[in-house]
């Protein structure tokens, strides 16, 4: 394959899309890169000085001030978002699996390494789906009562997507802002990562929704919230030990299954 | 004697008389640039024909010049070899540029959609990308679904284009922060052209309503457009992350699928 890809000279250029340079395809050294990507993942957003390959903003003093003064350049480089993409394969798929099955491991697999790729994905299949399946589903209620007024509402599109967009991103920011007002300190992207794998469990959910037994279809949207929310609190509960907050993890817990309601009610009428 | 003489002491007069090997032989070829350039054929009277299709990107390029019969102050025009000003394409009929832009869009879709040898080589694939030949298709793709709809129809042409443009976006992105190496507009360029084989499945379920037919048309062109796509965004990153550069392509094209059966 062509490498040639790798030297293009566009690292220097102000605002553009930086090619991945030489640096990021070297396997990194086990234990000091680690120690480094972690601590630089406490804090998000990313600081652009310091990233391995990375794009490094021209002119920017090369000591410990070049946070103030280069900080907002780094929300508009690719490169600064990268290690939230450092992820294969298989750890995506470890991640998916242990999100629907109860064990309380899911939060001590993203703590060295929270992904964006899963909440991003998890968020855009669940619109697709909420919005292709909803209408099916009300299709084929429709062809069950005899009435034929069924039309395709691509206003679904828009709906499914303002209420996964905003719920996977405001959501756990509120929540993080409560948790730092009483006092413990947590992590954006953590919330982040946990609240998006969180909503994999609607993606078989509104497969199963397709049939068109009403009594069936509440019984499986409550047990689709029902596991969600028990993710939530039993990850929450995790990650903040020591701090005994037990309103904040009801009312996540409360909000996911408003959130499993909304789905039934709304997309699968 | 007469001739002799006048052959040995003038020289120069021979040479002026009569047309030169030099300038008789660009008569028969023209000025073949390199990749965008085009002849402007303004005022002077050419005599070889416009090349129908555009320039392969290889050595082979017959470069010549050709020169007006009358020796006036003519624009010479001359390919982009340095040997003098680039060739000026405001002047050139507006059709000449169309059809320029025409070519390069069918040749582009040869490479990308249809079998060729080229295919296992990402970076020859759309090294003459562009731009066009994306909007036209996604365009058009919005349009069919937009008339094939009896309600909401401007609603069914938004919802298409935002999908289709700010995911081809989106997907790019995603492999550039997966750590892949491909170039940001040439990606923007491939996803467009592949969408080329949904448009005829979407413009054959336009004109006929038929449950079946719909997804099996839409089966089909699916499987070719995903088809398309994948050497070329599998060979961009990492083997152990394929998967995840894959699967938003398959989803985004399945979705645009599913607007194609559903919308009657």
């Amino acid at each position: 394959m062509d490498e040639g890809y790798a030297n293009l000279p566009t690292s220097h250029l102000l605002g553009s899309v930086p090619a991945v340079t030489q640096d990021d395809r070297k396997p990194s050294p086990p234990t000091a890169q680690d120690a480094a990507a972690t601590s630089r993942l406490q804090e998000f957003p990313p600081a652009p000085g310091g990233n391995g390959g990375g794009y490094r903003p021209p002119g920017g003093p090369a000591d410990g001030d070049v946070e103030n003064q280069a900080d907002w350049k780094g929300y508009f480089n690719v490169a600064s978002y990268a290690p939230y993409f450092n992820v294969d394969t298989d750890v995506v798929v470890d991640r998916l699996i242990s999100s629907i099955y109860p064990m309380d491991g899911f939060y001590r697999k993203i703590d060295a390494n929270p992904d964006m790729y899963g909440p991003l994905w998890i968020t855009t299949t669940l619109v697709f789906m909420l919005a292709a399946f909803g209408n099916y589903a009300t299709y084929l209620m429709q062809n069950k009562n005899d009435l034929d007024i069924w039309n395709f509402d691509v206003g679904y599109f828009s709906w499914a997507a303002s209420v996964m967009y905003g719920y996977a991103v405001i959501v756990p920011g509120m929540f993080f802002f409560l948790f730092q007002y009483f006092g413990s300190r947590q992590s954006l992207v953590r919330f982040w990562c946990m609240w998006g794998y969180s909503l994999f469990v609607f993606i078989p959910g509104s497969v199963l929704l397709l049939i068109p037994v009403e009594f069936l279809r509440w019984v499986i949207i409550a047990l689709a919230g029902g596991a969600s929310s028990w993710f939530i609190a039993l990850n929450l509960k995790e990650c903040t030990e020591g701090a005994d907050l037990m309103v904040l993890m009801a009312s996540a817990s409360v909000l996911q299954f408003a959130l499993a309601l909304f789905i039934k009610v709304f997309f699968f009428a | 004697m007469g001739p002799t003489w006048t052959r040995s002491h003038c020289p120069l007069i021979h040479l002026a008389g009569a047309p030169s090997p030099a300038s008789r032989a660009p008569r028969r070829g023209r000025v073949v640039s390199p990749t965008r350039a085009s002849i402007p054929v303004s005022s002077s009277p050419a005599p070889a024909p416009v090349p129908t299709k555009p320039p392969l990107p290889a050595a082979s390029i017959p470069i010549s010049v050709s020169v007006s019969p009358v020796p006036a102050s003519v624009s010479v025009p001359i390919g982009a070899n340095g040997f003098g000003p680039p060739p000026n394409t405001l002047t050139e009929p507006v059709w000449d540029t169309v059809k320029r832009d025409l070519a390069r869009i069918v040749s582009n879709l040869k490479l990308v959609v249809f079998p060729n040898p080229y295919r296992e080589d990402p970076g020859k694939a759309l090294r003459d990308w562009d731009l066009w030949g994306p909007f036209f298709f996604i365009v058009f793709l919005g349009l069919t679904l937009s008339w094939s709809a009896s309600v909401k129809k401007s609603e069914v042409f938004a919802v298409a284009f935002a999908v289709l443009a700010a995911g081809a976006i989106i997907l790019t992105l995603n492999v550039l922060l997966l750590g892949g190496h491909i170039i940001f507009f040439q990606s923007l360029s491939l996803l467009g052209y592949c969408l080329f084989p949904l448009d005829v499945g979407a413009l054959v379920c336009m004109l006929k309503d038929n449950v079946i037919l719909k997804i099996v048309v839409v089966t089909i062109t699916l499987a070719w457009s995903s088809w398309a796509a994948y050497p070329f965004m599998s060979a961009a990153v990492n083997p152990r992350r394929k998967a995840l550069a894959l699967y938003p392509v398959f989803l985004m094209y399945i979705s645009v699928g599913f607007l194609i059966i559903a919308i009657d």
